[in-house]
This record gives structure tokens, sequence and C-alpha cells, in this order.
């Protein structure tokens, strides 16, 4: 069985008096894929944003055999972890290749790379030079996603990669993430289309108010009841 | 014609000197959210430098070189003891700091150095001028223009190649995500104070070179413009600033050059009239973003 990667233990974020995860025990392995469900306000957010350090939180978290637990998300990005934040947060007055530039640590030699990642998404080749804000939702989804892997992370964290997409879009979107588990990237994705990611990842997680409720493989997930009852108001 | 010439010089010249000094404010705002009232200080600081450098008889251009790194260390120190320890603070307490570091500066300069201004011995090649066509420019303005447009170009240069142009272009559009981006937070804002000052240190020599002289108040009024400038371009825009910069100074030195003589005291009110009617029409300045909700 390959090893794990990332574990959160007891992982806790309050904001102010209020408690938005409780005590959530996190896994993924090597080259997983972890699909992290849960309606609005149930702490999927707020648990990628702790893991990469961008909001203090109790608890630990463990990646790649080290405790990076309140380590500054610069350090955590330069370990092998990167995030494709909520709506994207693309820089918008940067072009598409300032922004990817960006996404490089300064001194690393990034030429192959970005190179490679234009091959997979040749769209963005013709947008270079454009500026970021002015991109369609999709485009803008493909920088944010290809900027997150300009650090060359074993582990990718995704925010919602669907969301105000095109269905025709969100295909092109989970195409794209398919190729790149291909190369043994690991993921883990927090999203609101709930079969189309369980249809995608090896295992999910279902937050409730703060809380783990429910983890297993994604196809028990995908015939549990209780999925089915709490996203999608028992229909299928 | 050569009223216009002379006009544009002047405006060119001021303008510059404006938009260096709003970018030094700009490039603050983008890491901290913060209007960096004692920038100005920075400015007579540069000043004492550079006559301390004529006075103990280093040559020019040293002198001018030492007292811009001088601006661009001392930004630094600023934000080291003033800046960092209340970094979390909220917008007010960043402020009000920045005017208590201002004061502290002014007062230090006052009591020792001296309350009054001093005068600044400009090498005697400065002070001719050349005639273009039937209007006489100082070589000061030349060099001023020169060094402006050129600090500009450098400038541009930065934000658009360079690593760290894209990261402070970048803490503008989302602070939050160029950590994400594995840049350190404290770095790109000692760095952004250094290059604030650098820019404050160029603006302080142009003006003291200028005027001639150096007292402890100086830098109020150039920072004040600066700030408007800043607002009228759009707070946190750098192409903004520049922008900015050349409006206050095209409006201030047409006032100046063809406002009747009896409404000429009036030429401030008139000045900020048309800044306010600017703003009614651009809110957000007018290369400002439009804010946005926080999701």
């Amino acid at each position: 069985m390959s090893n794990s990667l990332l574990s959160t233990t007891d992982l806790s974020i309050s904001y102010g008096a209020v408690k938005a995860v409780r005590g959530s025990n996190l896994e993924a392995k090597e080259g997983e894929v972890v699909a992290l469900l849960g309606p609005n306000g149930a702490g999927k957010s707020s648990t990628l944003r702790a893991i990469v350090g961008l909001i203090k939180s109790q608890g630990s978290v463990n990646f790649a055999g080290q405790d990076i637990t309140g380590l500054p998300t610069e350090r955590i990005v330069s370990l092998g972890l990167s995030l494709v934040p909520e709506g994207r947060r693309l820089f918008p007055n940067l072009t598409v290749s300032e922004n990817l530039m960006l996404g490089a640590p300064r001194k690393a030699k990034s030429d192959d790379l970005f190179d490679d990642l234009l091959d997979r998404l040749p769209i963005l080749r013709e947008r270079l030079q454009q500026v970021s804000g002015t991109l369609s939702g999709g485009e803008q989804q493909q920088v944010a996603i290809a900027r997150a892997l300009m650090s060359r992370p074993k582990l990718l964290l995704i925010d919602e990669p669907s969301l105000g997409l095109a269905p025709t879009i969100v295909d092109a979107v989970y195409q794209l993430l398919s190729d790149l588990r291909k190369t043994g990237l690991a993921m883990i994705i927090v999203e609101q289309e709930v079969m189309r990611v369980l249809k995608f990842a090896d295992r999910a997680y279902a937050m409730s108010t703060g809380e783990i409720a429910l983890e297993g493989s994604a196809a028990e997930l995908r015939t549990s009841d209780e999925v089915k009852r709490v996203y999608l108001g028992g229909a299928e | 014609m050569d009223a216009l010439i002379s006009y544009l010089v002047n405006v060119i010249s001021l303008g510059g000197t404006y938009a260096l000094l709003a970018l030094g404010l700009a490039v603050v705002f983008s890491v901290l959210g913060l209007i960096n009232f004692a920038h100005g200080e920075l400015m007579t600081l540069t000043g004492y430098v550079l006559l301390a450098g004529i006075l103990t008889g280093q040559p020019f251009w040293l002198a001018v070189i030492v007292a811009v790194i001088a601006g661009g260390i001392s930004a630094a120190l600023m934000e080291f003891a003033a800046f960092r320890p209340v970094r979390n603070a909220s917008g007010a307490t960043l402020l009000m700091t920045s005017f208590a570091v201002s004061m502290l500066l002014q007062v230090l300069f006052q009591n020792g150095i001296s309350p009054r201004g001093q005068a600044v011995p400009v090498p005697t090649w400065l002070t001719t001028s050349l005639s273009i066509g039937n209007s006489q420019i100082s070589k000061v303005q030349i060099m001023s223009i020169t060094v402006g447009v050129l600090s500009l170009l450098a400038l541009k240069f930065f934000f658009d190649r360079s690593y760290w142009g894209w990261a402070i272009r970048a803490a503008a559009d989302d602070f939050e995500i160029v950590g994400l981006m594995g840049v350190k937070a404290s770095r790109l804002i000692t760095f952004a104070f250094m290059l604030s000052g650098l820019l404050a240190g160029v603006a302080g020599v142009l003006w003291v070179i200028q005027r001639g002289s150096v007292d402890p108040l100086m830098g109020f009024k150039p920072v004040l413009a600066a700030f408007i400038v800043a607002v009228i371009g759009g707070l946190g825009s750098l192409t903004g600033a520049v922008a900015g910069g050349f409006i206050l100074s095209a409006i201030e030195i047409a006032l100046q050059t063809w406002l009747p003589p009896n409404v000429m005291p009036y030429r401030d009110a008139v000045t900020y009239t048309l800044v306010v009617i600017i703003l009614s029409i651009f809110p957000n300045g007018i290369f400002g973003k439009k804010t946005q909700e926080k999701v």
C-alpha cells in the first residue's frame, strides 16, 4: 500500500467564537485523489486553507513525513503543497505569463515546466500576454491550476474547480485533472458537484458542520444513502 | 509656443517628482494597505544626507548616490522599527503609527539639526540655463526631467520583467495569494519599503536641488500632494500613480501660469476643487479598481 502523504490530526479551526472545523482527521496517500464534500459552511475551504497555513488552526498537520503545523505558507509551498484557491484568485492585472512565472520559486529553472504546461493547455499559449482578469472563467481556472503546478507540488489542493463554469468547461477542467493524475500527482478536491467528483476520486470525506460525517472509498460514498439524502435530496 | 514649451517643461519636471513620490506610496500601500505619511520625512532625510555630503566636500554625484541609498535603508529601518511590531493591527493603527514616525523624525530634525532651513549649495554648472527658442530652461529642470523619466522607465522595466516587480504588482491585486506563490511576506514588505525609500530618495534629491534648501518640515507638502496624486490615479494602482502625478502637476502649473493675479491666493483651493471634480467622476481614481466585495 502506498504511503501517507498528508494527514491532519484533530484539526480545529475557529473564527472568533465560531468553530468552523472540529477535530478533523484527514489523510491523502501518495498519488491518491481525495474528494472533500459537504454543504456550504461545512468547513471544507477552511480545512484546505489551514493545511497550507493561510489561517491558524489547532491540531497538527503532517506532510511527507514532516510536521508542518504552524509553518508559514511559503515554507509549506516549498515543501510540495499547492492550493488552487476558491474563485481562482488570479492576479487580474498581471498577464497569464506573469501569473504562471510568479507561481514558480524565484530561483527555479522553470522553462521546461512552463512549456510542458502550455502543451497541456494550448489555449493559454495564445493568451500568454493577455491580462488574466480578461480571461473567461474556464481559462482562468486553467491558469489557476497551471500556476499552482509551477511550484512542482506533490499534492495539489483544489477548491471548487467547477464553480461557476459551464458543464462542457467543467469536462475540460476534469480532463486536465485526469491527465495530471496520470503523472502521479496526489489531489484533494473540494467540490459541490458531488457525483462528478465521486466518479473521479479514489476516496472521499463528507463534512457536515465542521466535522467529518462520513468517509470511505468514492465508490462506497456514491451509493451511500446518506450522501444521496444530504446532497441530492434523495434523487437519482 | 514659448509659453507652451516652458509650461510642458514645468509640468514634466514637477510631474515626474510627484509620480516618483506617489509610486513610493503606492508600492507600500500595495503590500500593507498603509498610506505612509512618514514618506515625506524620508525625502527630508535624503536632503540632509545630500547636504552633509556636499558640506564634507564629497563629489556631487557621490553625495547624490549616498543620499538616495540612505533613503532606501532608512525606509527599511522604519518598517522594521515602527511598522513590523503592528503589522497585524488595523489600518487605523498603521496610519497613526505613520503619523507618529513622521512627527518623531520632524522633531529629531528640528532639535538635532536646526529648526531653520539650510541652503544646499548646488554645483554651479547646474545653476545655468539653456535657451530653446526664446525660452530659458534651467539645467536643474533638464536634470530633473531626465532623472524622473529615466527612473520611471527603470521602474517600468522592473515591474514588468523582474520577479519582485511581479510580486509587488501581484500584492496590489491580492496580498494573501502572493504567500501561496511561495513569496515570504515579511521579505516582500521589507523590499517594498526599501524601494519606496529609494523613490523618496530620488524625489528628495530632485526637490532639494530645485528649491536649493532643506528644512525639517519640507516633506509634508510634497507627500500630501503625492497622496492626492495616488488617490486621483487610484490607490494601489502603479500606472495610476504616474498618471496622477502628471495630472496634478499639469493642473498646478496651469493655474500658477495663467490664473489672474487677484485669484492667485486661491490657487490651492482651485486645484483641490478640480481634484474633487475628478474624483466625483472617477470615485475609485482614474485607474482604480472597483472595490470588490470580500468573499
